[in-house]
């Protein structure tokens, strides 16, 4: 009995056990207003970062990359970008890399699981696995894809997801594009009401960018949905290709 | 009902932030301090992402048809504002609005488009502060 006594006597001034995690599960949809970032989520950015600011809707005119400063063939290269030549069927549905494809105006679902997290994007049917057991990055001469290689852990409330192995593809889809040694940290955490998710992405590409550049980004939980097929069908490079011709022809 | 003339009055608007991307990007083609108007018989209607495509014959005044492409927003961002596969149906006539193309072909993106009859296509526009 005195046993027992003590054992309970222990259970209560035992430190609570710690917190799960944040329940990230579910469909998210960006938010679309324009809202300041929160001060002490852009204070973890890494020194010499700039914060681009084409979030969402907002996207860059040719020739503009948002405080991005380029290494002298990145900057010719997308100099001489033009915007036909992403317009062929040979092109028009190639998915961006994630670094470009996070920040649109396209839900995705949240599958949590302390081991695993999947996020599934509807631009582009692209799919990511968060790998949450402790893992490292595969070698660098793994096999890179435009989702890349992720592998998560939780900092307190928020979530840190760590990618490399992300092939070369665009980051401000004006000629501005990264190389496949580009490297990707973001930092999501829940807001205060649990109805939205706050981040931050944050990459650095040796290759191509002289800085470092950032994007603030706010989704939020809409129950209910689900994302659709994307599906994407080249054939509308032929619509345009089509444009101004005399029909028939 | 007969095509109404080209009503392309290209009107330096308010300013109107870019619509929803997809693919390609709304700033580099589009002018958004441009808005054009246009009303024509619908030859087809393409609903596949990474955009939509309305093709339709407009015919201005001296009875010159010329031939108009409209880009929507991408399909998946149309569903959720009621739209469908059989939304558009050739044959009838519409009225789009939207931003010009910034090379001067006839080419836009769309807006809005509403049917003759005045009722709009799908549940609200597209445009400023747009949700997908």
């Amino acid at each position: 009995m005195r046993a027992l006594l003590i054992a309970a006597t222990t259970l209560m001034v035992a430190p609570a056990p710690a917190m799960a995690e944040p329940d990230l599960r579910g469909f998210w949809n960006l938010s679309f207003g324009s809202e300041q970032p929160p001060a002490d989520l852009i204070a973890k950015l890494p020194a010499n970062t700039v914060v681009i600011e084409d979030t969402g809707v907002v996207e860059f005119p040719k020739d503009e990359y948002g405080g991005l400063k380029m290494k002298p063939e990145a900057l010719a290269k997308a100099t001489a970008w033009q915007p036909e030549d992403d317009m062929l069927v040979s092109r028009v549905c190639l998915a961006p890399s994630i670094v470009y494809a996070l920040q649109g105006p396209f839900p995705f679902e949240v599958y949590q699981t302390p081991d695993l997290i999947v996020l599934k994007y509807e631009y582009f049917d692209q799919v990511r696995l968060i790998h949450m057991d402790g893992r490292g990055h595969p070698p660098a001469d793994a096999p890179h894809s435009k989702m890349g290689h992720s592998i998560g852990r939780w900092d307190g409330d928020e979530l840190v997801i760590d990618t490399t192995h992300i092939a070369a593809s665009t980051i401000t889809n004006n000629g501005l594009d990264h190389s496949d040694k580009i490297h990707m940290v973001e930092r999501y955490r829940l807001s205060e009401d649990g109805k939205s998710i706050l981040a931050t992405q944050w990459f650095e590409d040796p290759e191509v960018l002289e800085n470092n550049g950032a994007r603030y980004i706010k989704w939020t939980r809409q129950t209910g949905q689900y994302v659709y097929p994307y599906e994407c069908d080249p054939s509308f490079a032929l619509e345009y290709e089509r444009i101004g011709k005399p029909a028939g022809q | 009902m007969k095509s109404r003339a080209l009503a392309a009055a290209v009107a330096l608007a308010c300013v109107v932030p870019a619509a929803a991307l997809a693919h390609h990007s709304f700033a580099v083609y589009f002018d958004p301090d441009k808005e054009v108007s246009i009303t024509g018989k619908v030859t087809a209607f393409r609903f596949t992402n990474p955009h939509g495509t309305v093709v339709l014959d407009v015919t201005d005044q001296q009875g010159k048809v010329t031939e108009w492409r409209a880009e929507t927003n991408a399909p998946v961002v149309l569903m959720r504002r009621g739209w469908a596969r059989d939304s558009i149906k050739p044959g009838e006539t519409v009225t789009i609005d939207g931003w010009v193309s910034r090379d001067g072909k006839p080419y836009m993106r769309l807006r809005r488009a509403v049917r003759a009859d005045g009722k709009l296509i799908g549940s609200a526009a597209f445009g400023q502060a747009d949700q997908s």
